[in-house]
């Protein structure tokens, strides 16, 4: 049976996306962070306290 | 969860063959993905990349559809794929409510806001998830799988995703009130027999929908064995039977809050990409009061490495894809191309879910299966709601050349 797909395509799909990622990574900081600069917040163990839902959106109570 | 999820064929009598180069791709990119992670986040994030990745292939290998789960009781007045779904929120609300509250710092439940975002964000959901073909995870899992149609419901769910962030703060201003967790009304153990009864009676109300319409109800989402094939090539090629997903679901929900301190979501990840994507187009999203609240700023200032469900849905998207290809049908969907109300249906479904999602803290994932795990009142409501407008949904479906 035919593919339903192009391998090329597939391959370039991946490729762009892992480079988007790459990107977005390289410009973060955490990437500066692990680049040894110091005083950088990274989101790695971020909670938000005054959230409630697990996206960060906060009660409507608790907004200013 | 979507249409094309359920419309596996019968594999039963075609010998099994693997498509190599799919399966290849995705285990280059979960190892390539895995990889960086590892050396540039902390190996709890690389635990939840194998979970989103396990959850993809239970998705697809399971067929578990919400929308078609729904539309069916709708239309065909069949309710094994609802009665699967209470099945899964019944053990995720048996496991994870007590771990929420068992004094472990750190865990954080689904529980969000009741009030008109809530419902209106809900009711939109409802339509998007019958008009765009999937849920949030139904999306991405088909995505993953090759399905072009679906590809394009991402997209406009992401664009509808970041709407609905800049217009939240106007809809929280709008009446509602603060989380209602169940657990403060009536305690651990009375909070899980509250929803057990209201699945339960949910249940009765399915069960005497299809007994009404048939004489008798089918017990699918019961079965333990693979009406095909053997153990072995049910596990790798699919199609799963009900209770196989329903364990892995539940049991993947409760790994990632104990991993990653939350419940699975799936659509603040889409948030981020989106808001990233206009960020770099020259869109200052630090105007939008969304965006300056701490969790979404710092989501959108660093990696999306470090975030959760940008992660486990990359291993959603790479599992599925995966499962497809040990299966041998990826892209099968997209082999009949769909026409051009189809894909409008897309847009719009893709528009509404995103908007939706939002607006209601978060999809079937992330505010109704998590939600109801973490004994949210919300949960409840969102769930009504999206019902509501997945009844609507159902109804426009003929419009748009969808097969009901």
């Amino acid at each position: 049976m035919d593919k339903a797909y192009s391998r090329t395509r597939i391959v370039v799909l991946l490729g762009v996306i892992l480079a988007l990622i790459m990107a977005d990574h390289l410009s973060s900081p955490t990437f500066a962070f692990n680049s040894g600069q110091g005083n950088v917040e990274t989101a790695l163990m971020q909670r938000d306290e005054t959230a409630c839902a697990p996206c960060g959106a906060p009660c409507p109570s608790t907004r200013d | 969860m979507t249409d094309s999820a359920v419309l596996q064929p019968d594999l039963q009598q075609s010998p099994w063959q693997v498509d190599r180069f799919i399966v290849s791709t995705a285990l280059v990119g979960f190892a390539l993905l895995g990889g960086l992670i590892w050396l540039e986040t902390a190996p709890f994030m690389v635990a939840l990349f194998a979970i989103g990745t396990v959850l993809g292939m239970a998705l697809y290998h399971g067929a578990f559809g919400f929308t078609a789960g729904w539309r069916n009781l709708v239309v065909k007045k069949r309710g094994a794929g609802m009665r699967a779904q209470l099945l899964l929120f019944a053990v995720s609300s048996l496991v994870m409510v007590p771990m929420l509250h068992s004094g472990q710092e750190g865990l954080v439940g689904a529980v969000a806001p009741v009030g008109t975002s809530l419902m209106v964000g809900s009711f939109l959901f409802g339509i998007g998830m019958q008009l765009g073909g999937g849920c949030g995870s139904g999306t991405l899992f088909t995505v993953g799988a090759g399905n072009i149609r679906m590809v394009v419901t991402l997209v406009f769910f992401i664009a509808g995703a970041v709407l609905g962030s800049i217009h939240l703060p106007w809809w929280l201003d709008q009446p509602g009130f603060d989380p209602v967790p169940l657990v403060n009304s009536f305690g651990i153990t009375g909070a899980i027999l509250v929803q057990f009864v209201g699945l339960g009676l949910i249940a009765w109300w399915v069960n005497r929908i299809e007994r009404k319409a048939h004489g008798s109800i089918e017990r699918d989402e019961l079965l333990w064995k693979s009406q095909g094939h053997g153990l072995l090539r049910t596990l790798f090629s699919g199609r799963w039977p009900f209770t196989w997903a329903i364990l892995i679901l539940a049991a993947g929900n409760a790994l990632t809050l104990a991993i990653g301190g939350a419940p699975w979501s799936i659509t603040f990840a889409f948030n981020v990409w989106g808001a990233k994507a206009l960020e770099v187009v020259g869109v200052n999203m630090a105007q939008f009061e969304f965006w300056t609240w701490d969790y979404p700023a710092m989501a959108l200032k660093d990696s999306v490495l470090t975030n959760i469900p940008s992660v486990m849905n990359f291993g959603l998207l790479l599992g599925a894809m995966l499962a497809a290809g040990l299966a041998n049908r990826f892209n099968e969907a997209s082999r009949n191309r769909p026409e051009g109300r189809q894909f409008l249906a897309a847009v719009v479904g893709g528009l509404l879910l995103g908007y939706g999602a939002r607006l209601g803290f978060g999809c079937n994932i992330g505010a109704l299966f998590s939600g109801i795990a973490s004994a949210s009142l919300h949960a409840w409501i969102w769930f009504a709601c999206a019902f509501a407008g997945s009844l609507i949904g159902i109804r426009l479906r003929p419009w748009f050349r969808l097969p009901n």
